[in-house]
């Protein structure tokens, strides 16, 4: 039986949304696996909605369009106020948020609350990293694709200067959804924070 | 030349492919369409590139920008689209392969020197990636609006050729067969693609890069001298076309002339030469095939090209999942447009769905070609977003109820 993965990424302009669904869709492809991404942006090159979509499968991909999302990444207000659809928020998917930066008005098992951009800024000193952080969040959610990939895929596709800082970024991501996972085995309410 | 040329900056390189996975494709690399057209192109032996970017073609004239230089070519940002192609058409009549990439407002801006190289059959490339129109419209967002301005967008009576690319990888296939095509037929040929096809990332297998391009032009047959006639077709209608500087001298013009380059207004010879110059491209028909999808036992048939047909897959198996025998045709050649294999394909047809991101330009060919004894009832979105596979799905189902018979 074939499978496939729809995920969704989405936020403002600027926030490298783009680029982290080349790093995933790479890494998902040096994987094995099939992938096709598609973006959806404005003219403005910073400060618009941004949105990738990022499908994955074990057969060829036809329609690389996701409408219906398994799995969202949203790291903005206004990418959540213009693409989230009223199913999503009644909760069909599940929701990657950063918690600090989306109010979902979701909770449940099916939301997840990370603090990527506080991250990013406080701990790896460069807030334009949050990208890399939800990527290899995403990553370690998504489960098919090794982490010592993904990180290669970051490093090959960042310019030289940022490459290492992703890389890092993306093992860090990868721990804070392992640590919310841990956690969430306990009680829920560390994931369900937005 | 007294002063030396100055070179571009040391090109940096392409960005890093992936390394050989460890998993079920090993040598694919993760591309995007517009990349994918631009490789397409230097694989082709394209060694000049002159254009105006716009989104959304703008990497293609990105990575020829970078690539060109490194391999003897040449890049020029001109200072508008017009000057883009009579670039163009100057290198190529110098003996290069030679292209350009844009977007709707750049492409009507083209339309003067595409009817220009139609007749004075200077041989090139012109990718138009399709956004929102008309005008500058919606700058990022996709549509397929431009089909009809690409057969008739120039005045006069044009054999075009076009052709629609459905994915990534036949980005770059249909740039290298957009080539062969405009050598072989010595006309202008265009490359139609969509914002979602130019801007996805999928995996393919890219061409080994150290291949050596093709073999320059060959020029004519006949040698130089006074007696050469540069307009004197060979047996399949083609004139052959020498490069300048090669010792043949000929005149260039986009006024109706004869065999031997000279203006004429004979309505004979003129209407001839019309003749002429839609049969010579004729054979495109059969050299770019049209792509099926579970065809063979449909009744219901979907017409889709470019992104909208990728979805129209997906419709096709959520069609046939309830029971209703659908399937796909897929023209990746639109002008001239293939009658005789869309009459083949879609005959037996109980009803017609051509699915496109405009206000029924394909379409109306479909239904003309067809005739009235084929229900049809086209799927049309335009306005800036795909058609989804759900709405052409209920749109299908819709038509069926209406037009079939249970």
């Amino acid at each position: 039986m074939s499978w496939r993965v729809d995920v969704r990424l989405a936020g403002s302009g600027g926030q490298g949304l783009a680029l982290a669904a080349t790093v995933l869709a790479e890494g998902a492809l040096v994987a094995g696996h099939t992938v096709t991404v598609v973006q959806n942006y404005g003219p403005e090159a910073r400060g618009g909605s941004s949105r990738s979509d990022l499908a994955l499968s074990d057969v060829p991909i036809a329609n690389p369009e996701c409408p219906f999302p398994d799995l969202w990444l949203v790291l903005h207000q206004r990418a959540w106020d213009r693409f989230v659809t009223p199913a999503v928020a009644a909760g069909r998917g599940t929701l990657l948020v950063d918690g600090d930066r989306v109010q979902t008005g979701r909770a449940g098992p099916g939301v997840i609350a990370l603090p990527f951009e506080a991250v990013a800024r406080d701990e790896l000193g460069a807030k334009v990293v949050a990208n890399m952080l939800a990527v290899g969040a995403l990553g370690c959610l998504l489960d098919r694709v090794p982490l010592a990939t993904l990180r290669a895929a970051a490093g090959r596709r960042s310019p030289a200067a940022f490459a290492r800082l992703n890389e890092e970024a993306v093992e860090r991501g990868w721990a804070m959804m392992t640590g919310a996972r841990d956690g969430a085995r306990g009680r829920m309410s560390h994931a369900g924070r937005a | 030349m007294s002063r030396a040329r100055r070179l571009p900056e040391p090109t940096r390189p392409l960005p890093p492919a992936a390394p050989a996975g460890n998993g079920a494709h090993p040598t694919l690399t993760l591309v995007q369409g517009n990349e994918a057209c631009a490789r397409g192109a230097l694989a082709a032996g394209c060694r000049f590139f002159a254009g105006y970017p716009i989104s959304p073609s703008s990497e293609i004239a990105e990575l020829m920008a970078r690539e060109l230089p490194g391999c003897g070519g040449v890049f020029l940002q001109m200072e508008d689209e017009m000057a883009s192609l009579g670039a163009v058409l100057g290198a190529s009549l110098g003996g290069a392969r030679a292209m350009t990439a844009t977007s709707g407002p750049g492409f009507s801006l083209m339309q003067e020197h595409l009817g220009y190289a139609s007749l004075a059959e200077i041989p090139c490339v012109v990718v138009d990636v399709m956004r929102g129109g008309p005008s500058t419209g919606l700058p990022t967002l996709p549509a397929q609006g431009d089909v009809m301005q690409a057969q008739w967008g120039s005045h006069g009576d044009r054999a075009a050729v076009v052709l629609a690319p459905g994915g990534v990888a036949e980005m770059l296939e249909l740039t290298r067969v957009a080539f062969e095509l405009a050598e072989r037929l010595r006309t202008p040929v265009v490359v139609l693609a969509d914002e979602v096809i130019a801007h996805m990332r999928e995996g393919m297998r890219l061409p080994d890069a150290s291949q050596a391009p093709p073999p320059p032009r060959p020029g004519p047959a006949q040698p130089p001298g006074p007696a050469f006639a540069p307009y004197r077709p060979n047996a399949a209608g083609v004139a052959e076309l020498p490069a300048f500087g090669r010792g043949y001298r000929f005149h260039v013009t986009g006024l109706m002339h004869d065999e031997r380059g000279r203006p004429t207004s004979d309505p004979v010879v003129a209407a001839a030469l019309l003749d002429r110059l839609e049969r010579k491209v004729a054979p495109a028909v059969d050299l770019v095939p049209a792509d099926t999808y579970r065809l063979a036992d449909a009744r219901v048939v979907l017409v889709a090209y470019g992104i909208t047909a990728r979805i129209a897959r997906a419709a096709v198996d959520a069609l046939r999942d309830q029971g209703v025998p659908a399937g796909l045709w897929r023209p990746r050649l639109l002008w001239p447009v293939p009658e005789q294999a869309m009459a083949q394909a879609l005959a037996g047809a109980e009803l017609v769905v051509v699915a496109e991101m405009n206000r029924g330009q394909w379409a109306r060919e479909v239904d003309r070609v067809l005739g009235p004894g084929v229900p049809s009832a086209p799927c049309l979105k335009a306005g800036g977003s795909v058609i989804t596979a759900e709405e052409l799905t209920q749109h299908v189902l819709g038509a069926r109820a209406r037009t079939v018979a249970p």
